[in-house]
């Protein structure tokens, strides 16, 4: 017999589901009818991630100890259970999301905004059916995002970085017949992997100092040299950090965003926006509690500079943006800003605020960006805020959803969002950074008048007003709006959860203060 | 045998990084950006065999191997968003990707 490592199939399941359903799509894509092929992806992928939500509760429900799995390379514990329950959760609003977009391989009608196709002719003969394709990467990125919040060390950390990235970086350009989108997947790559890069060598430099790749090894051999204020150390853990605010699209390494948000299809930036960020933060929450514990008082100072370069950037760029998806992109900026703020903190309360927020965030995310999906189908272009003008009386559960997201991101009670940033910033005060605190109210004044600013755009226009834009595009696009009974369903999903967890406060902090004491603090 | 001293190869690895760093921010040319992203991941890798050698383990070596897998992947999407662009007769010049910015 030969010794191999115990694999616990238990704990590895959320990833094996969607594994799993990544590869019966892409066999559905030969083996199936191509009338069938898009519906066939769609319930695979979406029953993938409900097992995998259900999976991951599962292991929630039976690790009461964290413990290190095959070979130490990943971590069963509460806290990537509860990261892999928000990852699942994410993909389903995603397929839900998209299922309208991708019926029967026609490409998101409503996107083609550049009449530049003419001039080349479209790319292979007639656009190609790859229907399948997408839900399949779906799947897959959200497989390689369930792995790394459950990463143990820098090996399976870069490894699952890259996995989940490099199926995005195909999701953002699927479109190939729109310019956009090609212009989307190809900046989202080249920056993508600058910032993988700086991590890998971050990771390298560290590994040379230590001699160790698994997290809590960095740690013990840290503390038994005395390596402190190791030089090789601190470059790697700086350029570990850089790596992962690339991923977090936190300022200043936030330069990608809003063009790869704006360009991507917008049921992808919605997936994008929620489980990227969410898995980034996370992950840089695991790593710089478990493996540097020594130079705490340096990096809570750096990501307390980024938190707040991110939140000045990202809202004051939002505040001129009249592109929806763009001014989406500069808010989730300053979110990342925002949940950055607990990372800063450091200590059990902060855990607690950033599993919390980031429940609500994904929610509120993935419903605004399903909201602006339902307008781009229905105007066939961009959506701005002068052509959402009378949306609100249009669509009253979609625009009644939207600004309740809009009051959501603002932080107004009556969502979840308003006991997120509650958290985070008594985090912040318990370490004593008020000024922490000070930069993150103002920055939510700030954010009012452009989330306020949507709101506006879909009520307050005239009887005449309304008549011009909303109903005279859409009688142009031949009648009636499309009604999609998917895409409504998540939105209704994530409006439960926005204002779920507002009203359920106490219970879903309870399952974030479980998952949050698996970490060191 | 004796080899330089780590110091050698850790200067040798920086300088590859900043390379490829250097190129992805003012090379043009889309080619030569995924070309450059490549240097620097290949910066790193020799830090790693380097240290994997120096402390007489496996990990950093295998660590290696695996970034190397995951570079042809990722060149593999790249270069595959390129060949799509030029079909488009789009010019392959990453400054003149404007469609995008506001």
């Amino acid at each position: 017999m030969i010794d191999k490592p115990s694999v616990d199939w238990f704990a590895l399941s959320p990833v094996l589901a969607l594994l799993g359903a990544s590869g019966i799509a892409l066999l559905g894509a030969v083996l199936m009818p191509r009338r069938v092929r898009g519906p066939f992806a769609a319930t695979v992928v979406a029953l993938g991630f409900a097992g995998a939500l259900t999976a991951a509760a599962l292991v929630y429900a039976f690790t009461d100890e964290a413990t290190s799995i095959v070979a130490d390379a990943v971590r069963r514990d509460r806290f990537a259970a509860l990261a892999q329950m928000i990852v699942a959760g994410c993909g389903l609003l995603a397929v839900g999301i998209s299922y309208g977009g991708r019926r029967g391989g026609r490409v998101e009608a409503g996107e083609r905004s550049d009449r530049r196709t003419a001039s080349g002719g479209p790319l292979f003969g007639q656009v190609a059916d790859v229907t399948s394709e997408y839900y399949a990467l779906l799947a897959a990125a959200g497989a390689g995002m369930a792995f790394l919040v459950s990463a143990n060390n820098l090996m399976t950390l870069f490894l699952a970085l890259e996995w989940f990235s490099i199926a995005l970086y195909i999701l953002c350009a699927i479109d190939v017949d729109r310019i956009a989108s090609l212009e989307a997947g190809l900046k989202y790559l080249i920056i993508g992997s600058f910032g993988s890069g700086a991590l890998l060598f971050g990771s390298a430099l560290v590994y040379g100092a230590t001699g160790e790749l698994g997290f809590a090894e960095i740690a013990r051999v840290q503390a038994a040299q005395g390596l402190a204020d190791d030089p090789l150390l601190l470059a790697g853990l700086a350029m570990i950090i850089t790596g992962l605010a690339f991923k977090a699209s936190a300022a200043p390494f936030h330069m990608w965003t809003p063009d790869v948000y704006e360009g991507a299809p917008t049921p992808v930036t919605a997936f994008m926006s929620a489980a990227t960020k969410a898995t980034a933060l996370l992950l840089m929450l695991r790593l710089l509690t478990t493996a540097f514990p020594e130079q705490e008082d340096l990096w809570t100072i750096a990501v307390a500079v980024i938190a707040c370069a991110s939140l000045a950037i990202g809202n004051l760029a939002a505040l001129v943006q009249r592109n929806v998806k763009r001014m989406l992109a500069y808010s989730s900026i300053s979110h990342a800003g925002f949940m950055l703020i607990p990372i800063a903190a450091n200590n059990a309360l902060g855990g607690r605020a950033l599993l919390f927020y980031l429940i609500p965030y994904a929610a509120m995310s993935l419903g605004a960006f399903a909201v602006v999906a339902a307008r781009e189908r229905e105007l066939g272009e961009p959506v701005t805020l002068d052509n959402l003008s009378g949306f609100g009386w249009e669509r009253p559960l979609l625009g009644i959803a939207m600004w309740v997201f809009m009051l959501g991101f603002a932080g107004l009670p009556l969502t979840g969002g308003f006991w997120g940033k509650f958290l985070a910033f008594s985090a912040a005060q318990d370490r004593g950074w008020t000024w922490l605190v000070i930069a993150g109210v103002a920055a939510t004044v700030v954010s009012l008048y452009y989330y306020l600013a949507v709101v506006r755009a879909m009520y307050m226009r005239s009887g005449a007003e309304l008549q011009l834009s909303g109903t005279a595009s859409s009688v142009a696009a031949g009648g009636s709006p499309p009604r999609e009974a998917l895409l409504s369903l998540s939105v209704v999903a994530a409006l439960i959860v926005t204002v779920g967890t507002f009203f359920a406060v106490d219970p879903v902090t309870e399952l974030a203060r479980d998952a949050a004491a698996s970490l060191p603090f | 045998m004796m080899g330089p001293e780590i110091n050698a190869y850790l200067i040798l690895a920086a300088f590859l990084f900043a390379t490829g760093a250097l190129g992805v921010l003012i090379r043009r040319s889309p080619l030569i950006v995924l070309l450059s992203l490549e240097i620097m991941l290949n910066g790193a890798n020799l830090a790693l065999i380097a240290f994997s050698r120096r402390f007489g383990e496996i990990d950093g070596q295998i660590f290696a191997l695996a970034v190397m897998a995951v570079a042809a992947s990722e060149v593999v999407v790249g270069l595959g968003l390129i060949v799509a662009m030029a079909r488009r007769h789009l010019d392959l010049d990453v400054d003149k990707l404007t469609t995008l910015r506001g």
